[in-house]
């Protein structure tokens, strides 16, 4: 497939970035299973190292298929791991209430860590195919489609967190891939829309704020925000209908907007009406976990306990007393960079951001290196994948972002995200190697 | 594919714009914050477990370092059972634990309920104190069924002489919220036992001691992980009072019944002999949390047994006044003490409608000395009449009766005398001459404090000097050998009396038991001189008795006063007249000085 003078292309700073990710966090899964009380550790990071061992191998298989293949069978590839996905989510058993996982007796795997690379190689590939009329809002559909299906399947296991991971791998990827920003834009107002008028009659609501604000208290009334958002789209409709008569960029400018609006104040009626004071509680401690400083708000301040107390230079290899004594939760999972920022301080949280960045920065020069679109997308795809999973773990970790269930690329433990990152990683070294092949 | 670029450009844009931003977040909380968040992870892992400091103990006036001591209020080894009611986390296994604790301990699951629902669950909590060995026992064999239940060892205050010395010594309890905020800066903890009322609450800071707390490293779980003692307790000082116990106990037993204040002074020095207050309640009672109830009987009492009589209730003087008046006039130069006045039984004030005010009986010629020794009305009503008002009452004020005495127990309140403009906010009337003629004989709107009272004869008996009054005569360290303190006779004031005029009170006073009302003394063979009163009062509490008996007396009288010289002040309430019912009590204390070889 590639002559033997192509070894020398695999990209050494990428792999050894990764090695030293994951070397750290087989230590930091060392230090976080231990028991001084006990004096015994979990073993969690024996598992950890023959995982890495596999990942290695389908690394390297990886870099030896050529990447337009993963585009010319991802519809197929899309389709098992979305029917494995669903077997999982009815017939798999549960963990911690959970069925995300499959169970092949000595180890298990979930699918859904897969299916994120899947719906990469999907994605790309359409965005590729249909690179001439992407600007088109029609086009929005199918990516849609394609992202929406397994996070509806996903959040009936449940796992939020890893749901949560495809909406800006979509956005991502449709941004990239050239769609209309007007169009993203859009839809992100309207989601913002959508949340922040619910959300902070809630808040109000819980918090008991005393004082009125004019514009709150007008949106208390949901009659009159249907009301509202019935007008704005009557008013969007009729601009709409005019354009058709009178060509002209004018309407364009009332239409879009209103439109934007008045679905956003749809939406937010909908959550006002349909979501119970309960679940949008949730919402609230999600977007702001000090509300709830015994529930989901504690693992938050345990975690930045252990972050901050671990000062300049950390307390030292297993000497962490929020990780060894139990105060930080999920320390082996989501909350590992807790335990390399307390116990190595700001020295060893620092080499652990700045290798993470040279996977992320690599896989965008890779990106923008590569030899065709289809290429540039995959990479900018799996990047985003490693990108994100970064961005919500660690700000969930910092104190920066809301709580959610995401693992720490290559760092935390579990076999399925150890596997699909270093698959990831191949892919990437793939897509280099072969910009140089014309 | 130009565009793709530019695209590419801005999510490198926005990766870097959030790598920079997790980098400033680790920055901030772990160099600038770090500090911080140190502490908090030490909050995280010490449970640091206190070590209570032993309570200084009180002794009475016979102590000697090495010899036998009276012990007032010691302390006896306990065991209280505490938890943190947030280091459960889980509500349910809270409230299942306390439930299987409560019945353990067959105590109500209620009121422990009650009491955790008001503190604050990230704090220490005494679920039950003073708790027996076998149930600790039991506690430490099941202790898995009881996760994060403690025990600790509590010294409990035993007072020894149970109700003898409730007022003077008082009692302590546990720290109300209150106390806590405002002492908190001052090293007290929530925890922690404190001087409620009396001695245990004015010498508190000396009597507590400093609780020491074992340091434990403590895992999610409060599995232990390391233990030491951070600080050793440090017990606290002793107490030596000035009270006589056997003093005490006869003045005790002497007002059983009856409901009032005793005072026992030495006027040489100030020293306290005997503080009392009727009703009374048992301290040992009062401390343990166990008997909520019948505290709270004791609180809603009508006859209040918490309050202290002796210093924090005003009653007026009565007769005990008319030698305040004598020395108002014989000072003033307004009256010769051999004037004599024939005594009909009532004087009429003339005026535009005559009035007439009786006295008790036909006295028919006194003198000043024989007034005093039957407490003549007729003689005083004349006498208060010729030197007006204003000088009675400047008198009574030289006297310190409208004073505060300074004794070392909290709460003392001062006595009132009344003034033409006092009378004029008051009740809106001028001062009549009615008013003069109550006053010269402490009847009306005159009212003092039975330690006040006391005071005054003090200074007749040491010819104006009156010293501080105070229970303590030292504090010493817990193991008695070292003297921290020692309170030396205080000067309180010292009121410009000529000899003659206290020579002139002596004598009448010295009468009134050779020949007079307190006549029932003068069988001691103790040279004693006395004064009894009688004040007419109405009672919303009581409708048979109307009347308080007082009898201020001092001995010996006559001689070069000694350091033994002793002042008694008695007053009962709703008692019969002083001459009947507070002079016998007087006598029982006379008597058992007499036998303690005070005279």
């Amino acid at each position: 497939m590639f002559k033997k003078s192509e070894i020398y292309k695999i990209d050494y700073v990428l792999v050894s970035a990764m090695v030293a990710l994951v070397f750290i966090g087989i230590l930091m899964i060392y230090s976080a299973g231990y028991d001084p009380i006990e004096d015994v550790n979990l073993g969690l990071y024996k598992k950890q190292i023959l995982w890495f061992i596999f990942g290695f191998i389908a690394m390297i298989a990886v870099t030896f298929i050529n990447y337009n293949m993963l585009g010319h069978y991802s519809l197929q590839i899309y389709g098992v791991l979305l029917f494995v996905l669903l077997l999982t989510a009815i017939f798999g058993r549960p963990i911690r209430n959970t069925r995300a996982w499959i169970n092949f007796g000595f180890f298990s795997l979930q699918p859904s860590e897969f299916v994120k690379l899947a719906m990469v190689f999907l994605l790309s590939k359409y965005l590729h195919i249909r690179e001439r009329d992407i600007k088109n809002f029609r086009e929005l559909f199918i990516p849609t489609l394609i992202t929406i299906v397994p996070v509806f399947i996903i959040l009936k296991q449940p796992d939020f967190g890893t749901a949560m991971i495809f909406i800006p791998l979509l956005f991502t990827l449709l941004f990239v891939g050239g769609s209309d920003v007007s169009h993203l834009l859009s839809i992100l107002i309207i989601a913002v829309i959508a949340l922040v008028v619910p959300m902070i009659l809630t808040y109000r609501e819980w918090i008991g704020s005393e004082g009125s604000n004019f514009l709150l208290d007008f949106f208390k009334d949901i009659d009159l925000l249907f009301a509202v958002s019935g007008i704005v789209f009557f008013i969007a409709v009729i601009s709409y209908i005019l354009h058709f008569f009178f060509i002209s960029k004018y309407y364009r400018k009332i239409y879009i907007p209103s439109f934007v609006l008045s679905l956003g104040l749809f939406f937010s009626v909908m959550i006002q009406y349909f979501l119970k004071d309960y679940q949008k509680k949730r919402i609230l401690v999600f977007l702001n976990p000090d509300l709830d400083p015994h529930g989901s708000g504690y693992n938050i301040i345990q975690s930045k306990i252990a972050v901050g107390s671990g000062g300049f230079w950390g307390k030292g290899f297993l000497n962490g007393s929020q990780s060894q004594l139990g105060f930080l939760p999920e320390k082996t999972s989501d909350f590992i960079f807790s335990v390399v920022a307390e116990e190595w301080g700001f020295i060893g949280a620092t080499i652990l951001i700045v290798l993470l960045g040279v996977i992320v920065f690599r896989g965008i020069q890779i990106s923008l290196e590569a030899k065709d679109k289809f290429g540039a997308l995959l990479a900018g795809g799996i990047t985003s994948i490693f990108f994100f999973h970064i961005l919500i773990n660690i700000g969930m970790v910092v104190g920066i972002m809301p709580v959610t269930g995401l693992p720490l690329c290559f760092v935390s433990y579990g076999g399925s995200n150890l596997i699909m990152s270093m698959i990831a990683i191949g892919i990437l070294i793939n897509i280099r190697m072969r910009k140089f092949i014309y | 594919m130009e565009a793709f670029r530019y695209r590419m450009y801005f999510f490198l844009g926005l990766a870097s714009f959030v790598f920079v931003s997790i980098s400033l977040q680790l920055v901030n909380i772990q160099i600038i914050h770090g500090d911080e968040y140190e502490i908090k992870s030490r909050m995280n892992m010490e449970n640091n477990i206190p070590i209570p400091a032993s309570r200084g103990e009180i002794y009475d006036t016979n102590f000697t370092p090495d010899g036998e001591k009276n012990v007032i209020a010691s302390n006896r080894q306990s065991f209280s059972i505490t938890t943190i009611p947030a280091s459960f986390g889980d509500k349910k296994l809270f409230n299942k634990t306390i439930k299987r604790l409560c019945h353990v301990l067959s105590i109500s699951y209620e009121d422990v309920e009650t009491n955790i629902a008001s503190k604050n669950p990230w704090e220490r909590i005494i679920i039950k104190e003073d708790v027996d060995f076998d149930k600790i026992v039991i506690l430490a064999a099941h202790k898995n069924l009881f996760p994060n239940i403690e025990w600790e060892d509590r010294p409990v205050r035993v007072y020894n002489y149970d109700n003898a010395f409730c007022h003077a010594v008082g009692y302590v309890g546990s720290i109300s919220k209150e106390e806590y905020t405002a002492l908190r800066d001052r090293g007290y903890k929530y925890y922690q036992t404190i001087g409620k009322a009396g001695l245990e609450k004015q010498y508190d800071t000396n009597l507590r001691g400093t609780d020491g707390f074992i340091r434990r490293i403590v895992d999610v779980k409060n599995r232990i992980e390391g233990e030491e003692i951070g600080f050793r307790p440090v017990a606290g000082d002793n107490l030596i009072l000035t009270i006589d116990s056997e003093i005490q106990k006869t003045a005790y037993e002497a007002m059983a019944g009856q409901n009032g204040a005793v005072v026992v002074i030495n006027p040489s020095t100030g020293e306290v002999l005997s503080l009392l207050s009727k009703p009374d309640f048992n301290p040992n009672m009062v401390i343990s949390s166990d008997n909520l109830k019948i505290i709270q009987q004791l609180m809603q009492d009508k006859d209040r047994p918490f309050l202290n009589k002796s210093i924090q209730s005003r009653y007026p003087p009565a007769s005990t006044f008319k030698l305040v008046t004598a020395i108002a006039a014989l000072e003033e130069d307004r009256w010769n003490p051999n004037w004599s006045i024939y005594c009909p039984g009532n004087y009429i004030l003339k005026g535009y409608i005559d009035k007439e005010f009786f006295d008790y009986q036909t006295h028919y010629t006194l003198d000043l000395y024989g007034a005093i020794a039957k407490s003549c009305c007729v003689y005083f009503y004349q006498m208060g009449y010729k030197i007006g008002p204003s000088l009675i009452l400047k008198y009574a004020s030289y006297m310190g009766l409208d004073k505060l005495s300074g004794i070392d127990i909290p709460g003392e309140v001062a006595g009132v005398i009344p003034s033409k403009e006092w009378k004029l906010k008051a009740f809106g009337q001028p001062w009549y001459d009615g008013d003069t003629l109550n006053l010269s004989i402490g009847q009306g709107f005159m009212t003092a404090t039975v330690i006040g009272m006391a005071n005054f004869i003090c200074g007749v008996v040491n010819n104006g000097i009156v010293y501080k009054p105070h229970l303590v005569r030292e504090i010493r360290s817990n193991d008695n050998i070292q003297v921290i303190k020692k309170f030396n006779p205080e000067k309180l004031r010292e009121i410009p009396l000529s000899p003659i005029t206290v020579k002139t009170i002596k004598s009448g006073m010295r009468l009134c038991v050779t020949n007079g009302t307190a006549g029932r003394l003068s069988y001691l063979k103790i040279p004693i001189a006395a004064k009894t009163g009688t004040a007419q009062t109405r009672s919303r509490r009581r409708e048979d008795s109307t009347q308080h008996a007082w009898v201020l007396s001092f001995a010996p009288c006559g001689e070069e006063i000694t350091g033994k010289s002793v002042v008694i002040a008695v007053l009962v309430e709703y008692g019969i007249a002083g001459s009947a019912t507070a002079v016998p009590v007087a006598e029982k204390i006379y008597s058992k000085m007499k036998s303690l070889g005070y005279f």
